[in-house]
């Protein structure tokens, strides 16, 4: 099947380090952390009580009031990045273009918050007190499906979750959805809102959160030998894809060409992957391949890198084994360790980081690595950002049940 | 030109039984797999019935054995809809013979599994431990059994499959994205075969409580086999089911060079976008028409061409009405000559796994050319009178295309065709 080529046109965001991609973009070359004391709920007696909590986020900018009571707060940041990543790219649904236009916006756990709560009401008041909104506030498909009424979008409508893969995975979708003919523009990326009392109960009892308390924006320090696990964090990351003539006939602004996308499954552990990193690898083979590159090509890597003890060597792993004897060309960071872990959305905001570090020619730094811990030994742009050539960036993502993704950008020719 | 995406194994939990046989021969046999609740008190609930798969007390010959499927110490990390899927990929993969040792085999081989809520009991449990006894008493795999991707996680584990892992959770049309999920990486060259289809388990008080406070289900008690009556003047809402459909995919070269037998062919697929309502589609049914008519025009062929209509068909009362829209907005005045069934009838609705269900009832119909009765259907809606339904028993027929739908709230539409190898 002959291929169309896919690019990026617009950019959403909302994160722990602002409201907007810009605001997030100055804070993450600045190096700034986005990780606070949680203030929300008493998290008194969890073993962590910390996380990244969105920035400047003023629902009624993009939704109305009456309708916010209707979404959980991950349909709110979803829609909110998405409407930002719409107008960026001057995107115009039109009743001919309209069943040509999709969305693929995913989420990892979709509406805890929303669920928490109103199983709280059935406990309490009986199941005649339950909201006729709670289903349509808490299921994934509501990002994609509020977008397309809201924007009259008819193409395909999807939403994927595959745990911290959500946001990879849904962009790459987009872009083969592109690229096979069966839609020319989608909006796609991912959102989440987990920093609830189950979302943070239930992941530190899988172990996999820093407890750092007296140190929140310490915590997160991938690749560190003092790492103790995931900073949970909330957001969401939303591009335009379009298919490449499509964009360039409209004069849009490119910035930059979606060349691959790669997929694999560890079939190996629910929640760690192999020692040796081989479902990563395979996953940043099979987006090498498919943007028909090299590994060596690849000039930055915005790394999963979550400050988890197994992952982050699993995945310096997976990147050595694919450069092989040229692995100290490897320059990869991890912008988690400013914002933490956006689960469903990391994909997607990482994605946006890679789009960004092309287009600025700047690897973003990884901070809190103090002392990197043995089998960690690559350059991880360590402490500040640094301006760099950068043709071709990857952005990787792995999620509990052992589900990879990986994106490879590249600079459009001129 | 390319080579046919065949089926070559199906597996199928249902409320009929397990297994794809005993879920068939009952459906023909008219026999319903909707009963009252009984694995939680129901005194307060509006809602007391539903399609619960059965266990092996309540059927011996077909219930559900969770011992075989998992050892108990294994369970404690899974929610139900992931067993639903284990059993039912054991059955897809055995028919198909695909249980490869080869790391090349294994690398190519896809798991896409969707599901519209996912692991909802273990959510409303951890709450209820959270809220009574505090975080401390979570289950470490609270996390892992609710995550939605945790059934396609778990099957891709336990079989060693390590290309792409999926799960769309596009509502009620979760299943059949996921079969035209891994239609795409098969053609896109990133999978050789693909297990694909749908699991969903949220029998339980807050999804119940929930869907009946939008008014989405039926609160009928008294005769729960005749509370699911797709298409029925006197319909009056959805009943839930559970289960897990599964369908091994691959080309048929790929088939043939293993020795694998075709089953029946997937030859069409479409997906598409209201873009009006999160819970109700257009009255012209325009999104759904859409979607049908993108399958029908990738198995290049004409309405005409379809031979029977497994509907979505959920049996409420704008839903039904909804999709005959649909259907009438694609087939036109040909509409009335193919015979439309609607399985629901029997299993009520299983959310994200009907897509995967229904399309193997699909396949069953084109592989032995007998079209499904649809329960409970006494008088047809007004405006629906000309149309054919498949009542009071099971036909014979030719039938070489059938047309397979699943729609989802959010507004999503997804649209299957299943033909005759």
């Amino acid at each position: 099947m002959s291929r169309r080529r896919v690019v990026v046109t617009g950019l959403g965001m909302l994160s722990p380090l602002g409201g907007n991609v810009k605001d997030t973009w100055e804070g993450i070359l600045a190096g700034k952390s986005g990780i606070g004391m949680i203030e929300h709920f008493d998290a008194s007696p969890f073993n962590t009580q910390f996380c990244g909590r969105v920035k400047g986020f003023e629902a009624t900018d993009y939704i109305d009031r009456k309708d916010t009571k209707k979404m959980d707060m991950f349909i709110q940041y979803g829609i909110a990045a998405a409407i930002q990543a719409v107008e960026d790219s001057g995107l115009e649904v039109t009743a001919e273009n309209a069943g040509r236009i999709g969305c693929s916006i995913g989420s990892g756990i979709g509406g805890l918050e929303t669920i928490e709560r109103n199983h709280t009401t059935l406990e309490k008041s009986g199941p005649r007190r339950i909201s006729p909104f709670f289903i349509p506030a808490a299921i994934i498909n509501m990002i994609a499906g509020n977008l397309s009424i809201r924007y009259g979008l008819k193409g395909p409508n999807i939403a994927i979750t595959t745990a911290c893969t959500t946001g990879s995975h849904s962009i790459g979708y987009a872009a083969r959805t592109i690229a096979y003919g069966d839609a020319d523009a989608m909006v796609a990326g991912g959102a989440e809102y987990a920093s609830t009392p189950l979302g943070i109960g239930g992941f530190s009892a899988a172990r996999a959160l820093s407890s750092r308390n007296d140190n929140p924006q310490g915590a997160s320090r991938p690749w560190d030998r003092d790492r103790d696990g995931f900073v949970l964090a909330d957001g969401a990351g939303v591009v335009v894809l379009e298919e490449y003539e499509r964009a360039k006939a409209r004069g849009a602004k490119i910035y930059a060409e979606l060349t691959g996308f790669g997929m694999s499954g560890d079939a190996y552990h629910m929640t760690s992957p192999p020692e040796d990193g081989a479902g990563a690898a395979a996953s940043m083979q099979n987006a090498v391949n498919d943007a028909g590159l090299n590994a060596t090509d690849i000039d930055y890597i915005n790394a999963h890198g979550t400050s988890t003890p197994n992952g982050d060597r699993a995945e310096s792993q997976a990147a050595k084994s694919l450069y092989g004897a040229d692995y100290k060309q490897i320059r990869m960071s991890s912008t988690k360790s400013m914002i933490g872990h956006l689960l469903g959305a990391a994909g997607a905001v990482e994605a946006i980081f890679s789009v960004l570090a092309i287009r600025d020619q700047v690897a973003p730094p990884t901070i809190n690595l103090e002392n990197p811990d043995e089998g960690c030994d690559l350059d991880y742009i360590s402490g500040s950002a640094r301006d760099m050539p950068i043709r071709h960036a990857m952005s990787n993502s792995f999620g509990f049940g052992g589900t990879n993704g990986t994106l490879v950008f590249s600079k459009l020719d001129d | 030109m390319e080579s046919p995406i065949v089926i070559t194994g199906m597996g199928m939990i249902s409320p009929l039984g397990c297994g794809v046989k005993a879920s068939w021969d009952r459906l023909l046999d008219c026999q319903s797999g909707i009963s009252p609740i009984t694995r939680f008190e129901t005194d307060e609930l509006p809602i007391r019935v539903a399609g619960a798969v059965p266990d092996l007390a309540a059927d011996p010959e077909a219930g559900f054995d969770p011992e075989r499927v998992a050892d108990a110490k294994e369970r404690r990390k899974m929610d139900l809809f992931s067993l639903y899927a284990m059993a039912a990929a054991e059955e897809a993969l055995t028919q198909a013979a695909w249980m490869p040792s080869g790391d090349t085999e294994k690398m190519a081989t896809a798991t896409v599994i969707g599901t519209g809520i996912g692991g909802f009991p273990t959510i409303t449990q951890a709450q209820n431990t959270l809220v009574t006894r505090g975080h401390r008493r979570l289950s470490p795999f609270t996390v892992p059994a609710f995550l939605a991707n945790l059934a396609a996680g778990n099957v891709s584990i336990r079989y060693g499959f390590r290309g792409p892992v999926g799960c769309p959770v596009t509502a009620c049309a979760a299943g059949l994205q996921a079969i035209g999920d891994g239609m795409r990486l098969i053609r896109s060259g990133e999978a050789d075969v693909a297990l694909v289809g749908g699991a969903e388990s949220c029998i339980d008080s807050l999804a119940l409580a929930s869907f009946h406070a939008m008014k989405a289900l039926s609160t009928e008690q008294d005769d729960p086999a005749g509370a699911s009556r797709p298409f029925d003047q006197t319909r009056s809402g959805f009943v839930m089911g559970e289960g897990a459909g599964l369908l091994v995919i691959e080309t048929l070269a790929h088939a043939e060079a293993r020795g694998a037998t075709p089953l029946a062919i997937l030859s069409g697929y479409g997906t598409s976008a209201d873009a009006h309502h999160i819970a109700a589609g257009p009255e012209d049914g325009s999104g759904a028409a859409t979607a049908i008519r993108l399958a029908l025009r990738m198995a290049g062929l004409s309405p005409q061409a379809i031979d029977h209509i497994n509907a979505h068909a959920t049996s409420t009362p704008v839903g039904d009405r909804a999709e005959i829209a649909a259907l009438r907005n694609a087939f036109g005045e040909a509409l009335a000559g193919i015979p439309i069934s609607a399985n629901k009838a029997a299993i009520g609705h299983l959310l994200g796994a009907s897509g995967g269900v229904e399309s193997i009832f699909s396949a069953l119909s084109a592989m032995h050319d007998r079209l499904p009765p649809t329960l409970n259907l006494n008088q047809a809606d007004d405006d629906m009178e000309d149309l054919d339904f498949v009542t009071g028993a099971a036909r014979d027929q030719a039938t070489q295309h059938v047309l397979c739908n699943g729609f989802g709230f959010g507004g999503v539409n997804a649209a299957l065709i299943v033909s005759k190898v």
